[in-house]
């Protein structure tokens, strides 16, 4: 097994060194993710151009100790810092400075301890810290790596093996705590650049300087499936205002002071430095008032301002040309969290919200057929009463719309599932239409009133059952009234029952319904999913 | 003349025939935490997947070393007049870099040709089977090419898998990312397109995946050989290949275990198929 033991100054820079040039390959995959705080897809350059100042200052250092060159790769990431990520980049230098201070080499338990106050740095920096970046990032490395320090077999390179392990997992977990990156359907842009740069040094330490020639940086894959919705996301009209960012030279200057003052002047407001130097970060529409106060506190430098709402131009359409070239999407009408999900999981570009007693117009249809980036579009409507809906939407644009006419949810999935990734447009439309009918479709609902219909008494607040949209049973349970309609099936030739409960049934008895068709259709595979639709207790799928 | 085929570990080409037909199988690197094997030689399959499902670290890969290449051809070219090497597509793996810095290295650059096989696991065993036979029989280092440039656009692979969790994992997912399957246990399926993993569609259970399969093989034309590759489930492999067996003949039908070098991306519960048709369409040509 290979152990390394420490390393010194000139190994520390050449790990970094290599993890930027890792970084560097990686930069507009990592700003193609950037959708917080601000969808600017600046993150990868930011965090690159940060790293280079970091590494131009190492190379000054005044000798080939640890904590002199870690000291220099904090004063040059400072200077360098650009952007929300690079400034807390920064901070992260600083901290790993501090816990190096002293040091001619270090091991892997200085290094977790090192991390551990680049990790607390890093939270100081930020009045408003948020999980699911960078910051989560950080932390959780440390977390491992600490751990991985306290066993007795720790030696450098297992310490870092762990933080770039727990990095990885952490970036695919950000989606899980930030819900502006699952709705984007990405992982955090500063986590993935954080751990792009790990990585990068880790492949140093093991040796691997060939990889990082010859390869390029993965984008770590969400822990969540993640809908591919990235185009609805951004249609915000509130203006970003400028991100600001300067230097400030000064005597006796206070970070706090200055975060205190800037707090209400704009958002993102990233404060750091010591009593001589202070980088400010800041997201503001007046741009000129931070400016105003700062040149009373000292002399200004590297001056910074940009205009966000002009690089979310220019990121919309970068993400344009990113997205992947499908030229057909889907768009399906369904009501319930659980359903939205599954259609999202099984290809659906868009979910419209909606469903029995809730019809969505023929202007949120139309609206969702437009976001998609496709050219041809196929609407799934799930729903008798929407199919009507549904076909007024090819008259209203100038994109191919085909309507794919589900009555039902377990339609819908079935013709999804059909769905041929070689067949073109037309093809598609009729091999999912085909589709429909290889399903049958239950559902369970309650009478709203007392009525006579297709030769059933029905109370008010009776189960009612439909088989594929016709009303076949009604019984005084729910449980009851499934199993009625259940037995004007052929079950013999199915071979799978799924169970999408609705939002009023407790999964205990939604389980009690399972085992009770297990039981009595032993050969079937039965699934249970969280539907969460209102309306109908229970739809369910016989295929 | 003498020609030698060499290609990766990823092409699960059993020992057993790499040995009949003089194949030279360089292997892949797979990773748990700090230890590192050699795909098949230095860690054995099932221990391997045992690993996978059960041990706390998640393996890795990285493609063999230049100098692992440069070694192999160094060796071969003392007894060949020619070297064919033929791997994973590039786009999946850097292995096909590898092989060429291998051959400055070895400073062999104008004996042995390295080819990219747009493919991986048993796609790319029977571009490589193909080849060695060629080579056996004595055919010109021409003709040998050239059949290996036909028959690459002629190999067509799909995989059921029963997760996409390890190649999410491993970051290999590509454009067929666009599958996840989500809530309902459907079975994802995975073919390739011009050197990437692309989305075949989804199956609502197993048994219909491998209905797909048999299909696949029943709707092409003039399949001249077959490779069933399965991770840890040998039964359905057999079962497989006893139904094609009426549509190609069984000779021509190999069973192969998925190697750890892409099982750690395609995960237990992996079937693959991969077949190579003829390359004239059916009725032109002569027999």
């Amino acid at each position: 097994m290979k152990q390394i033991k420490t390393a010194g100054g000139q190994d520390l820079r050449e790990m970094f060194n290599a993890a930027t040039t890792w970084l560097e390959k990686s930069v507009s995959d990592i700003d193609a993710l950037n959708v917080f705080p601000v969808p600017d897809g600046d993150t990868g350059t930011n965090m690159l151009l940060t790293m280079r100042s970091a590494i131009d200052e190492a190379y000054l250092a005044p000798d080939h100790s640890a904590s002199a060159v870690a000291q220099s790769l904090a004063k040059g990431a400072l200077m360098g810092a650009r952007g929300n990520s690079g400034v807390i980049l920064s901070q992260i230098w600083s901290g790993l400075a501090q816990g190096m201070a002293d040091k001619e080499a270090f091991s892997g338990k200085d290094l977790a301890e090192a991390l551990d106050k680049a990790a607390q740095k890093a939270y100081q920096g930020l009045s408003n810290p948020v999980e699911g970046t960078i910051l989560t990032v950080i932390k959780q490395a440390t977390a491992a790596a600490q751990k991985q320090a306290d066993s007795d077999e720790s030696d450098l390179l297992s310490v870092m093996e762990a933080a770039v392990e727990a990095a990885a997992q952490a970036v695919a977990d950000t989606p899980t705590l930030l819900p502006v990156l699952k709705e984007a359907g990405v992982v955090d842009a500063g986590g993935q650049g954080l751990y792009t740069i790990l990585e990068g040094a880790l492949y140093y330490l093991r040796g691997e300087i060939e990889l990082i020639q010859l390869r390029k940086p993965i984008m770590v894959a969400s822990s969540i499936p993640l809908p591919s919705r990235i185009q609805q996301t951004f249609q915000s009209e509130v203006p970003y205002g400028y991100c600001t960012e300067f230097i400030v030279k000064g005597k006796e200057l206070s970070v706090d002071k200055v975060r205190v003052k800037l707090q209400k002047k704009g958002e993102s407001l990233i404060v750091v430095g010591d009593d001589a130097t202070v980088r400010v970060h800041i997201h503001t529409l007046d741009p000129g008032n931070v400016i105003h106060y700062a040149t009373s506190l000292g002399t200004l430098h590297k001056v910074s301002m940009r205009n966000m709402d002009e690089q979310l131009q220019d990121f919309m359409e970068m993400q344009k040309e990113r997205m992947p070239s499908v030229d057909m999407a889907i768009v399906a009408v369904v009501s319930g969290d659980g359903l939205a999900e599954v259609f999202s999981s099984l290809g659906v570009a868009i979910v419209v919200s909606g469903g029995q007693t809730m019809n969505p117009s023929t202007k949120d249809i139309l609206q969702a057929v437009e976001s998609v980036s496709a050219d041809k579009v196929i609407i799934l409507p799930n729903n008798k009463n929407i199919v009507l809906t549904a076909n007024q939407v090819h008259s209203l644009t100038k994109k191919s719309v085909k309507v794919v006419p589900a009555k039902t949810i377990p339609q819908g999935v079935a013709a999804l599932l059909a769905f041929d990734y070689e067949a073109d447009f037309d093809e598609n439309a009729k091999i999912m239409g085909k589709a429909l009918s290889t399903v049958r479709s239950v559902e369970i609902t309650r009478a709203v009133r007392s009525t006579k219909l297709g030769g059933l008494e029905i109370k008010k607040k009776q189960a009612i059952g439909l088989l594929d949209d016709d009303l076949v049973a009604v019984g005084d349970s729910i449980p009851d009234c499934l199993h009625q309609v259940l037995e004007r099936i052929d079950m013999d030739e199915a071979e799978v029952v799924t169970i999408y409960y609705g939002a009023d049934i407790q999964l205990t008895d939604a389980e009690k319904v399972s085992a009770s068709i297990r039981e009595k259709y032993p050969h079937m595979q039965v699934e249970i999913v969280n539907g969460g639709q209102p309306h109908y207790d229970y739809i369910v799928s016989i295929e | 003349m003498t020609i030698k085929i060499v290609t990766d570990s990823t092409a699960d080409i059993s020992p057993q025939i790499a040995r009949e037909l003089g194949i030279t199988v360089v292997p892949v690197y797979v990773r748990f935490g700090d230890k590192m094997y050699r795909d098949g030689v230095e860690i054995g399959w099932d221990e391997f997947y045992e690993r996978l499902t059960k041990g706390s670290v998640h393996p890795s890969t990285s493609q063999p070393m230049p100098s692992d290449f440069a070694d192999v051809y160094s060796k071969l070219s003392k007894e060949a007049d020619a070297i064919v090497s033929i791997h994973v597509s590039k786009k999946m793996s850097g292995t096909y870099n590898s092989a060429l810095q291998g051959r400055e290295m070895a400073g062999v650059s104008s004996r042995v040709q390295v080819i990219d096989s747009l493919v991986v696991s048993m796609g790319l065993g029977l571009i490589t089977m193909m080849a060695a036979r060629l080579a056996k029989a004595g055919e010109s280092l021409q003709t040998v090419l050239s059949e290996v440039k036909q028959a690459i656009p002629n190999i067509r692979v799909i995989g059921v898998f029963d997760t996409l969790k390890y190649l999410a994992l491993g970051g290999r997912i590509g454009k067929a990312r666009a599958l996840v399957g989500g809530l309902l246990h459907v079975k994802p399926m995975i073919t390739m397109r011009d050197g990437e993993l692309v989305p075949a569609g989804l199956a609502r259970t197993r048994a219909m995946a491998v209905e797909r399969l048999v299909q696949m093989v029943k709707t092409t034309f003039n399949v001249q050989e077959v490779g069933i590759v399965h991770s840890t489930t040998p039964d359905e492999a057999y079962s497989l290949k006893e139904r094609i067996g009426s549509i190609v003949s069984e000779e021509l039908i190999h069973i192969a275990r998925l190697g750890p070098a892409l099982g750690v991306h395609a995960g237990p519960g992996t079937l693959i198929l991969a077949l190579r048709k003829s390359v004239e369409p059916v009725g032109v040509g002569n027999p």
